[in-house]
């Protein structure tokens, strides 16, 4: 059983500390993808604060056996921000998100292991991301970030809808190709 | 053998994007709809393709909340767990003077009211309990029938599909109709039709386009009381582009593996 999955294990039986063990793992990937998709540091806490008061509540909707724990936070987030950007989009509330400052980047700290091994994921990624084309790579940020379907962002880039899912498609083939040559 | 590669899921290619939130509704339908039979293949590729879309989260740099966000969720947690520990309290029995045997009686019949109670309780919460499951086992199969009803919907209705008539090869009886998207699979519906003997079925087959190529077998059906036939196959064995045409016949339950008797329904692919 991997480390988080452990801690999930004892969130089951209300661990506090378990709680704040994962919530010091993961919640500045957590924070910095939020904040990315928001662009606004106090919403960004509000959402991480729902992401990790949902995990409390509710753990047993992880599911151990159906892969590991992080990258399903990171979808659980990312859900609950792109529902929050969305509603926000509505509102039009832009202006005013304009005027907060971004939180600062932290380097994370060199002597820890986990966070060694997320340090080195993110930089493949980054490499990998950084070699596909700069329209390809753009489409899929668009995808991701701010929650685009192949025809919006086929309309926002002014590009054929074909043209649009192929970038899509391929670039991401490619970033699993990669992932998996350097794993 | 056709061109076609049967093992192809044409849903494969949309997994990614679908993992990605990116496919408009139309597409997003059929690949759920697709899910909903469940393809193992194609669950297994959209758990990749999921793990896949949630490392694109390193692309944001990672950033640290306030300690103020840190303390409220703390607190939070924290309250939450002491309310539970005192929801459920250690029961810790007082010890009970000799002289208290009314005392002692009425708690012994108080505990004896407590028991019968708590176990009526459990029955319950038994009961209510099978009745959650079976509730959500049927939310399931109404989900799976929904997106089975939509995936038929969506064959039938796309301008793209490919209508096929098929007429019956016996004097008296009315002919089928089947619809196939290239995509989403083949829908063939029949009304009034006289019931096959005992417990045989009507098998639907691809007749190849290559000479001398074997009928290639699909689902098999009976039609219900009322001689209705609506036949949904998914995962067709071939594609349109190889197909000449399509077959029914009546066989034992079950279906066979190559046809048994004459086709009873017939109708040839135009081919696009």
């Amino acid at each position: 059983m991997s480390p988080d999955a452990a801690l999930v294990a004892r969130l089951l039986e209300r661990d506090v500390s378990a709680f704040e063990e994962l919530y010091g793992r993961h919640s500045r990937i957590v924070f910095g993808l939020v904040v990315r998709i928001l662009q606004q540091a106090t919403t960004a806490e509000e959402v991480v604060q729902d992401t990790f008061l949902q995990l409390w509540r509710n753990a047993a909707q992880y599911d151990v056996s159906r892969g590991p724990f992080l990258p399903w936070l990171l979808t659980v987030a990312r859900n609950r921000a792109l529902d929050q950007l969305r509603l926000k989009s509505e509102r039009q509330r832009r202006r005013e998100e304009r005027t907060e400052e971004l939180p600062p980047v932290v380097s994370l700290p060199p002597d820890l292991e986990g966070k060694l091994d997320e340090k080195r994921q993110a930089a493949r990624v980054r490499q990998l991301m950084d070699g596909l084309q700069r329209q390809q790579k753009r489409a899929i940020e668009l995808a991701y970030f701010e929650g685009l379907s192949h025809s919006e962002i086929a309309a926002k880039m002014q590009e054929p809808l074909g043209t649009v899912k192929s970038w899509i498609r391929n670039g991401l083939l490619k970033l699993k190709e990669g992932l998996e040559a350097k794993a | 053998m056709n061109g076609a590669d049967p093992n192809r899921d044409p849903f494969r290619d949309l997994l990614e994007a679908y993992a990605l939130g990116a496919l408009d509704a139309q597409d997003r339908a059929g690949v759920e709809a697709h899910l909903a039979t469940g393809c193992a293949g194609c669950a297994r590729a959209l758990a990749e393709g999921r793990w896949l879309v949630s490392q694109l989260a390193y692309l944001a740099p990672a950033a640290e909340p306030s300690r103020e966000l840190h303390g409220r969720l703390l607190k939070s947690v924290q309250a939450e767990a002491q309310e539970r520990g005192q929801a459920a309290p250690v029961q810790t029995q007082p010890a009970i003077p000799w002289w208290m045997w009314g005392a002692v009686a009425a708690a012994l019949l108080f505990a004896l009211y407590n028991s019968w109670n708590a176990a009526r309780e459990r029955a319950a919460i038994e009961a209510t309990r099978q009745e959650v499951t079976k509730a959500i086992e049927e939310q399931q199969k109404a989900q799976q029938e929904l997106a089975l009803a939509r995936r038929e919907a969506l064959i039938l209705r796309d301008p793209q599909s490919l209508k096929i008539r098929m007429p019956a090869t016996k004097e008296d009886l009315p002919a089928l109709e089947a619809t196939w998207h290239q995509a989403l699979g083949i829908v063939v519906t029949g009304r009034k039709l006289p019931l096959p003997a005992g417990h045989r079925t009507l098998q639907l087959w691809l007749i190849p386009k290559v000479p001398g190529g074997k009928p290639l077998p699909s689902l098999a059906l009976r039609p219900d009381a009322d001689g209705n036939f609506d036949l949904l196959v998914a995962r067709p064995p071939d594609g349109i582009a190889a197909t000449k045409a399509l077959a029914i016949t009546e066989e034992p339950q079950g279906g066979s593996e190559q046809p048994t008797t004459a086709p009873i329904w017939i109708g040839a692919t135009t081919g696009r």
